[in-house]
């Protein structure tokens, strides 16, 4: 029986929360030496299926089995003795430790004596390190690790406990796609030794490369499953989004020759190793490439002043005070930055709150009360803009979804003159029908004469949104592309080949940053 | 479960089922619930609680508490805390008496107070805004830079034979109401103003739920850091005047352990220690369940080593409410 029992077995499972139902009598297996994808909008219903996997939630109803043994009892140590592994979509390493103590935690090798075996530790730390490709010394601070390493180090900890069935909740939401690639080698490797692999994604094009299944939730019903084969890529956005999408990307409006709406002057932020130079015309929208790490996150922060910066920004040709984020606001620049829940929102504070607080002294009555009613009433104009559901504006913003969240990030500069906008990766972990939404307000805001910086690591959006292309590395613009008329394979050839300082034969790639 | 039932249900709970609207009332509003439950079942026990005379006293009592822990309130929201207020008390008392002493005068005594209340408070707010000291650690060296100085000046001893005008500031009483008990309602209004309803207020919640997303936000973070210290600085100059003309005299150590009773009185109020939530209206009802406590079970004769045991479980209790009912309003 055990051979022929599914690695993971979902019958019937039911879950609600509060009476609200999240999944609806899904019934799935996964077996073993496969990779399996879930797709889904957000609220779909797919974290909490992992969830229940990894023993974090009981169902209501059904019975989940991990090769072939039923579990009676919902438990996270219970589901690691069957061999399951979770890994969240937020990591939790301990940042102040070692990589070998995060990679053994719980499991330190012991001396005779019953202390901890520090040359052994660094040893099977570094075996298993290297075992999923990693080069680095065990015993470099968990801190200085890049997100994508960070994640690496966590599936070395997890499939450390040997396990047989491997959860992953959006691990590539937060990592460029070099890196994405370097996960990929690590999940085939762990399919060769018979893992089940069990992992969400918002991003499509993974399907393609990696899945052996793929299995759509939509509002907490499993709608379609099967071999990844059968699937196109529209298949499973329709199947997602239960009707026919038109496409993700709006149409490109040209950008008049005007001059610069912004310009950087030799602008270094701290950390930086050099100045750049950029400008911007109204209208226009200019990608920022790069691999994680590559500096673009540093140069939209020494913009809009929450990074100190020594040079020259430039609003209309009027120079703006540096590292003082009110000044850049009041020139026009607004930021939409990387990280929403850490960077972006107040997750306490309510919706119109949240909209309205960088505008505040706008909404102030003798410049000490707030005006709520004019607050909530231009917040609401806004809101309607980017066609976000207002169930009650006066929750706190924590309780919408992501896609809902990045879209009041951006709303709230529309209350104000904006003239410059910079994205920091503003569709991650973002559902495809919000993203399609969020594209249009962008396009919509250049061809109102929006000057845009969009800095992204997925590379079709900066592809398919952008009027040209920046390449950032270790800092510096190593190139420029202006990608009209290329094939979207040609692009990424050499907006990867930038990013990462090879020498590219072809003369148009590397062109010399202004 | 269709929408639309879902919405008849709705409408019929807001019209016949009035007990179940208590329930969710008195859950969504847990602390004060508690308050209530706490003054029938004293007024139920002892008739003497229930007098009129008797809620004078509580609310005298909790007079400068009040002051205090609404003062920890607006530092506990920006994510902070500030333990120097209790020494403050001391110290502004302290103050205040010797200048009573010295002029005659009750209005340069409440100056002066307030002054060194402002003047602590600003010290507070300039180390932690600018020098970026831990809170903990900043008003951890104040508290005992305030007692030591309070001790310095008063050659560590009472500060008597005050005139009549400084005692009776917080002895008089106009139309029945005691003056601390006005200065706690007036106080609370205003502060409640001023978190609730203007952008400072909005910014101290912005600074404390996030710090990152607020300067995003174009929200000066120092300002507002600097002006919760001093605002808790001049409630304790207020709370150490108040205390002082009580007790006819300046002692410093007379508010010693008084900022944990203010932190406790946020803390069973709801207010969140990680800063960003709570309200100044939980901060006073937090003061007011202690007062009543203390009160009810002295008019019953509990000992008051119990009375400690009682509020440490209170404390913890609270808390332990508050994250349930977060928890529940979750999902």
């Amino acid at each position: 029986m055990a051979a022929t029992s599914p690695a993971v077995e979902c019958r019937e499972v039911r879950k609600s929360f509060g009476g609200v139902p999240v999944l609806t009598d899904v019934s799935v297996s996964f077996d073993a030496g496969t990779v399996n994808v879930l797709a889904g909008e957000n609220g779909a219903g797919k974290s909490t299926l992992l969830n229940m996997i990894a023993g974090l939630l009981a169902p209501d109803a059904g019975s989940i089995s991990i090769a072939g043994q039923e579990i009676g009892h919902f438990d996270p140590s219970v589901a690691h003795r069957h061999g399951v592994s979770f890994i969240p979509q937020e990591l939790a390493p301990l940042p102040d430790m070692r990589v070998e103590e995060n990679v053994l935690l719980g499991r330190a090798p012991r001396s005779r004596f019953g202390l901890i075996d520090r040359a052994a530790m660094t040893r099977s730390a570094g075996e298993l390190l290297a075992q999923f490709g990693i080069d680095i010394d065990p015993r470099t601070p968990m801190r200085r690790l890049p997100v994508a390493l960070t994640q690496i180090v966590e599936i070395a900890k997890a499939i450390g406990w040997e396990s047989s069935v491997l959860l992953m909740d959006e691990p590539t939401a937060a990592i460029s796609e070099r890196e994405t690639e370097r996960l990929f080698t690590v999940i085939r490797r762990l399919r060769e030794r018979g893992v089940c692999v069990v992992y969400t994604t918002h991003r499509m094009a993974e399907i393609e490369v990696i899945a052996d299944t793929v299995c759509v939730l939509r509002d907490g019903s499993l709608v379609s499953n099967g071999p990844a084969t059968d699937y196109t890529e529209r298949d499973i956005v329709t199947a997602m989004i239960g009707r026919q999408m038109g496409n993700l990307f709006p149409a490109r409006a040209p950008a008049p020759e005007q001059k610069p709406m912004l310009a950087l002057e030799a602008l270094r932020p701290a950390g930086a190793p050099e100045p750049v130079t950029l400008s911007v015309r109204p209208g226009e929208i200019v990608g920022l490439a790069g691999l994680v790490g590559a500096g673009r996150t540093e140069l939209l922060e020494g913009i809009f002043g929450v990074r100190p910066a020594k040079g020259r920004v430039l609003v209309d040709g009027r120079a703006v005070r540096l590292g003082v984020p009110h000044a850049a606001i009041a020139a026009g620049i607004a930021l939409v930055p990387e990280d929403r829940k850490n960077a972006g929102l107040v997750l306490e504070l309510s919706t119109t709150d949240n909209t309205i607080l960088p505008h505040l002294s706008k909404y102030l009555r003798g410049r000490t009360f707030i005006n709520r009613r004019t607050g909530q009433r231009e917040a609401e104009t806004v809101a309607e803009r980017v066609n976000l559901q207002r169930s009650n504006a006066s929750r706190p913003v924590r309780t919408l979804s992501g896609g809902n969240q990045q879209k009041v990030v951006i709303a709230r500069w529309l209350l104000a003159d904006m003239r410059v906008l910079l994205l920091d990766e503003p569709t991650r972990g973002v559902d495809v029908g919000s993203r399609a939404e969020i594209y249009r307000i962008i396009s919509q805001l250049a061809a109102a004469g929006v000057a845009v910086l969009l800095a992204s690591s997925e590379l079709d959006e900066v592809i398919n949104l952008t009027h040209r292309i920046l390449v950032m590395r270790q800092g510096r613009v190593a190139g420029e592309i202006q990608h009209d008329g290329m094939t979207d394979a040609a692009v990424k050839e050499r907006i990867l080949r930038l990013a990462m300082g090879l020498n590219s034969t072809d003369p148009h790639a590397e062109r010399a940053s202004a | 479960m269709t929408t639309v039932e879902h919405a008849t249900a709705a409408t019929d709970v807001s019209v016949a089922r009035l007990p179940a609207r208590v329930a969710k009332w008195s859950l969504d509003h847990a602390i004060f619930s508690m308050l209530l439950v706490f003054v029938v079942v004293f007024a139920i026990v002892s008739p003497a609680f229930g007098s009129l005379s008797n809620g004078r006293v509580i609310l005298l009592a909790a007079s400068a508490s009040a002051l205090l822990a609404m003062g920890e309130a607006f530092v506990i929201l920006t994510g902070g805390i500030d333990l120097s207020v209790g020494s403050v008390v001391g110290l502004s008392g302290v103050a205040a008496a010797l200048a009573a002493h010295n002029s005659g005068s009750a209005a340069v005594a409440t100056v002066v107070a307030v002054a060194v209340g402002l003047a602590a408070g600003l010290f507070n707010g300039l180390v932690v805004a600018f020098a970026r000291v831990p809170p903990f650690i900043v008003t951890l060296g104040s508290m005992t830079i305030a007692l030591g100085v309070g001790q310095v000046l008063s050659h560590g001893s009472p500060v008597s034979g005050l005139p009549e005008r400084f005692i009776a500031i917080a002895n008089n009483s106009y139309g029945g109401i005691p003056v601390p008990v006005m200065i706690m309602v007036v106080a609370f209004l205003v502060l409640w103003l001023l978190l609730a309803r203007t952008g400072f207020g909005m910014h101290v919640y912005a600074v404390g739920g996030n710090p990152l997303a607020a300067r995003i936000a174009g929200i000066n973070e120092r300002r507002i850091l600097l002006a919760v210290y001093t605002l808790a600085g001049v409630l304790a100059g207020l709370a150490g005047l108040i205390l002082a003309s009580r007790v006819t005299a300046g002692i410093a150590t007379t508010g010693t352990g008084y900022e944990l009773d203010a932190i406790a009185a946020v803390v069973i109020g709801g207010i969140s220690l990680m800063g960003g939530r709570g309200s100044i209206a939980g901060a006073l009802i937090g003061v007011l369940i202690i007062a009543t406590l203390n009160n009810g079970l002295d008019i019953l004769n509990v000992s008051p080593f119990y009375q400690d045991i009682v509020k440490g479980i209170l404390i913890i209790a609270a808390v332990f409410v508050d994250v349930r009912v977060a928890h529940r309003t979750e999902r």
